[in-house]
């Protein structure tokens, strides 16, 4: 059985859904996908015997007019009784020896595996590469037949990460690493979801994971790893609402409707009249005069995304986690000026102008730079 | 002691003198010590949460309809899933079988007066009550939005909004010592108050299933009952048990929940397996096929249970021979439960089977609890079970035993006892009707979630990605979910029309065997004047169908039990 698995893992790097499986694109996932229908045939087996002779008994044995009395009927067959009990034993057996070789394959990475760093918080993915010096929010680029390691922890709450086209999952526990690892065979885009309910946005909690060919993956982390920090001071609020701000999507909206955490729109204008409001009722412009502590307004923006504990703004939770350490000097100075240009990012909607005053799509500011760079 | 021979008269007279007409006013029903009218009060109580439970369910299935949710923000969603998990575990399928029924069938199977403590009795009754307020309250203080795991860290700091931890948890505690009591009620009773001639092995199969609930109520529920008791100090006061930031360790917490949790599936569905034995063997007038098997195969699943908890925690970091050793224990879960199934269907074999409610929900169970105990395999085993952990597969496999099994068990023996508790029949056809809407319902709504689960359809989701698939299944199971309600209000429907105007219940409809067959429908205050005989009571032979009576009666050349001994 399992050399047949392992034919099959050979034999087919990619397939489309089926019925029950969906797009399998992992080393391991034909594996799975092999003993998923093992444990199928046996369940239809029994299922078909079961509901057969279920219909059978209770039509062809059913009470019919002026059967008024019963026979006795057995009691016990101990022969018949011990060679059920007997059989499904040995095939349970078999079932679990397969899904535990199958299990330990899913759970050992291979020693020569490319290593990405996941930290998982409410409500969104980072994923940096320590190879590359990039750090990727809500998407998550890799290279085709290569087995990569994803070691990974958590900001706050427990978290999963699963990716169906892989057949991989694991939970992220907060105080300690988890890892899991897998090797794609095909390139293209594949969906990555939080699996562990972590509270309010955990069904926005998704991620995409783009494999491609080596080559290109790593001319495409080489563009990553510098798109911060050769982005003119003119280009970097388009740089920070395309690159940056997804990491921020899932609380913070550009149209003014209240999420988890206040709306940006308006948000500088607040920021530096003063009339943000916290939950103790004292108010920014307090802490705004001479000498104290934000007399510099975007000190209070710089505070807000590596210490948002220290003031929570009036009517909201404070769920937001730090980004402390996260976010290079360069990014936070993009955030600031993303806040300082907003109406000229969004439109009045809160949808993202494609174009802003830069030019380009969302590749654009990265690429223009790539080529006045060299 | 029953009215075998009430002549010139079709169907029997009414019952003087019963457990309803005793005494009369509220106090009577409130501070009664009869274990019949306790089992009545639970029984309104379970059903009057299974209301609200199931509105929730139908909230959850609608906002699933589209993919950016119909109905609901995200915060009301989680808050009711929770809520709709919380309800339908802790105040409507523990309870359901073991003390609602239970409490009612229990004492006159055995062919007792009452429970062994009858005043600790009313007191589960009420810490029930108290922890079902308790839950009201948590939803009036913030609300509760931790899923009804109450997973760590979450639950230490979901926000300030979200007060009603604390209330929630208080009340699944005090829920706790309901079910502990109830148990120890129960393994008590057993034990000591048999009357003569009532063996361990002469006991009907829900007795033995019953017991091994108790004894799963009385070892695991202070388990849980400790680790919600810790989560609410962690919380009050800030102690590091569970929360790394202090110290703890959120998977100690996952060990603690799933050590109770896991058994207590089993106090779901143990005692579901029991009604269906007597059921199917009562129904199919043919004696139980391995009456030992499934009595030990009730005990051994007891056994188990504790010893699998691991399995729920194969993706959450445990170690990998943990998960190991776990897999391989669980797969000896499965085969006393296969066991069951094939007796049961060795038991219809040349039986003479009646296609009345009772037992289109028996055979509706066979036929669910086969899908939802195969699927099992898919989850026990380790290489697919990381696929498909937290996916809809995993909820499609636990509605399939939890709602499916447990909870169908539980409506076929309310319909199996209701002429017993109310002393009126329902209507057969209108039963037969909404049995075919909640067998069509059900598997149409969970069916469809086991392909949802296994294309990768994470769980506890308020939206989902619109391109990947999952509309369509969801589409299926909210129809599903709309013909089950239907189903379900058909049900209440008729038996509150059979309680105003059915017809008169005689002593045996069925033509059972068990104690509870002998006494007047409905039964006595003190069920028996005097300890009844005890004969074998899956040996239906000694039964006719009598045209007056239009109930079973002894026949006449049989001699009674007592007379002398004809097991």
């Amino acid at each position: 059985m399992m050399s047949l698995l392992m034919t099959l893992a050979a034999a087919a790097p990619y397939k489309e859904a089926t019925f029950w499986m969906p797009e399998s694109a992992s080393t391991v996932a034909p594996q799975v996908d092999g003993l998923f229908d093992f444990i199928n045939i046996i369940c239809y087996i029994f299922f078909v015997l079961v509901v057969a002779a279920l219909i059978y008994f209770a039509v062809k044995y059913r009470q019919r007019a002026g059967q008024n009395t019963f026979e006795g009927g057995p009691t016990h067959n101990l022969a018949l009784e011990i060679t059920w009990t007997a059989i499904p034993s040995v095939i349970v057996i078999v079932m679990f020896v397969l899904g535990m070789q199958t299990f330990l394959d899913l759970r050992t990475a291979p020693s020569n595996s490319y290593d990405v760093s996941v930290t998982a918080q409410k409500w969104s993915w980072t994923f940096q590469h320590p190879a590359y010096a990039v750090t990727e929010a809500a998407e998550l680029t890799v290279p085709v037949n290569r087995p990569v390691r994803l070691l990974m922890s958590s900001q706050d709450v427990l978290h999963s990460l699963f990716i169906p086209a892989f057949r991989v999952k694991q939970d992220i526990v907060p105080g300690r690493y988890t890892s899991l690892w897998f090797e794609a065979t095909k390139p293209g885009t594949y969906q990555l979801y939080c699996t562990e309910y972590c509270g309010k946005d955990h069904s926005k909690m998704l991620a995409t994971v783009h494999v491609l060919e080596w080559d290109e993956f790593q001319t495409r982390l080489g563009k990553l790893a510098r798109e911060y920090e050769d982005i003119p001071e003119s280009q970097l609020p388009a740089y920070a609402i395309n690159r940056l701000y997804n990491r921020c999507a899932s609380c913070h909206s550009l149209d003014g409707t209240t999420g988890t955490g206040p709306s940006f729109k308006g948000m500088w204008d607040r920021t530096q009249q003063g009339t943000t409001v916290f939950t103790d009722g004292s108010t920014l412009k307090q802490l705004q005069a001479s000498g104290a502590e934000y007399e510099i307004p975007e000190n209070y923006i710089r505070a807000s995304l590596v210490q948002p504990q220290r003031h929570v703004v009036q009517g909201f939770t404070g769920a937001m986690p730090s980004f402390q350490g996260q976010l290079k000097e360069r990014q936070i100075d993009a955030i600031v000026l993303m806040m300082k240009h907003l109406d000229t990012l969004v439109d009045a909607d809160g949808n993202i102008i494609e174009n802003p005053d830069l030019g380009g799509d969302e590749e654009a500011p990265v690429e223009q730079q790539e080529g006045s760079t060299k | 002691m029953s009215t075998t021979d009430t002549p010139n008269m079709t169907g029997p007279a009414p019952v003087p003198d019963n457990y309803l007409t005793y005494s009369r006013g509220i106090w009577s029903w409130l501070f009664t010590l009869d274990h019949k009218r306790i089992g009545l009060m639970y029984l309104m109580s379970v059903l009057g949460s299974f209301f609200i439970g199931g509105i929730m369910a139908l909230l959850v299935r609608t906002q699933l309809l589209v993919p950016e949710g119909l109905i609901m923000d995200q915060d009301q969603y989680n808050q009711v899933f929770t809520l709709h998990g919380a309800i339908m575990v802790f105040l409507v399928i523990i309870p359901s079988v073991p003390a609602a029924l239970g409490n009612f069938v229990l004492p006159i199977m055995l062919g007792a007066k009452d429970v062994a403590f009858p005043r600790l009795n009313l007191f589960s009754y009420w810490l029930w009550m108290t922890g079902a307020l308790m839950f009201v309250l948590a939803l009036f203080t913030g609300g509760l939005d931790t899923g009804w795991t109450f997973y760590t860290p979450y639950s230490i700091d979901t926000g300030s909004a979200m007060g009603g931890v604390i209330p929630a948890l208080t009340g699944a505690f005090v829920l706790g010592f309901s079910s502990i009591f109830t148990g120890m009620n129960f393994i008590v009773t057993i034990h000591r108050l048999r009357p003569p001639g009532m063996t361990w092995f002469r006991m009907p199969l829900f007795l033995w299933a019953i017991y091994g609930t108790a004894i799963i109520q009385v070892l695991a529920t202070p388990v849980l009952g400790i680790t919600l008791a810790l989560l609410v100090v962690e919380r009050a006061f800030g102690i590091g048990i569970f929360n790394p930031a202090l110290g703890g360790d959120p998977v100690l917490y996952q060990h603690f929940f799933w050590f109770y949790s896991h058994p207590a599936v089993y106090i779901m569905i143990l005692p579901g397996m029991g009604i269906i034995s007597d059921l199917i063997a009562v129904h199919s007038h043919r004696h139980i096929f391995g009456y030992s098997f499934i009595a030990w195969s009730s005990i051994s699943i007891a056994i188990f249970s504790f010893l699998v908890w691991g399995h729920h925690m194969f993706t959450s970091g445990q170690s990998e021979l943990v998960s190991v050793v776990f897999s391989l224990i669980t797969f000896s879960v499965a085969i006393p439960s296969a066991v069951k199934v094939f007796n049961w269907l060795a038991t219809m074999y040349k039986g003479t089977i009646s296609w009345n409610t009772p037992m289109l929900y028996g055979m509706g169970f066979i036929f669910i609890f086969t899908i939802g105990g195969l699927t099992g395999l898919h989850l026990g085993t380790l290489g697919t079970d990381i696929h498909l952990h937290d996916t809809y597969f995993v909820v499609a496999h636990f509605h399939y035993v939890m709602m499916g099994s447990a909870l169908i068990a539980f409506i076929g023996g309310i319909h199996h006892w209701w002429p017993k508790m109310t002393g009126r029949m329902y209507n057969e056809n209108w039963g037969r009707i909404a049995f075919s809407l909640v067998f069509i319902g059900f598997n149409l709504t969970f069916f469809s979630q086991f392909m949802l689960g296994s294309q990768g359809m994470p769980r506890r989701y308020g939206t989902y990605p619109a391109d990947a698939g999952f509309q369509f299944y969801h589409v299926l199971s909210t129809a599903g979910s709309y013909i089950l309600a239907i189903g379900f209000f058909i049900t209440a429907g008729y038996l509150i029309q059979s309680l105003l105007g059915g017809r008169r219940a005689p002593s045996n409809p069925w033509g059972g065997r068990s104690l509870e067959w002998q006494c007047t429908s409905p039964p006595p205050h003190d069920n028996f004047s005097e300890a009844p005989a005890v004969g074998d009571c899956y040996d239906f032979s000694v039964l006719r169908w009598d045209e007056n009576e239009q109930g079973y009666v002894w026949r006449d050349d049989v001699a009674h039990p007592g007379s002398e001994d004809v097991s």
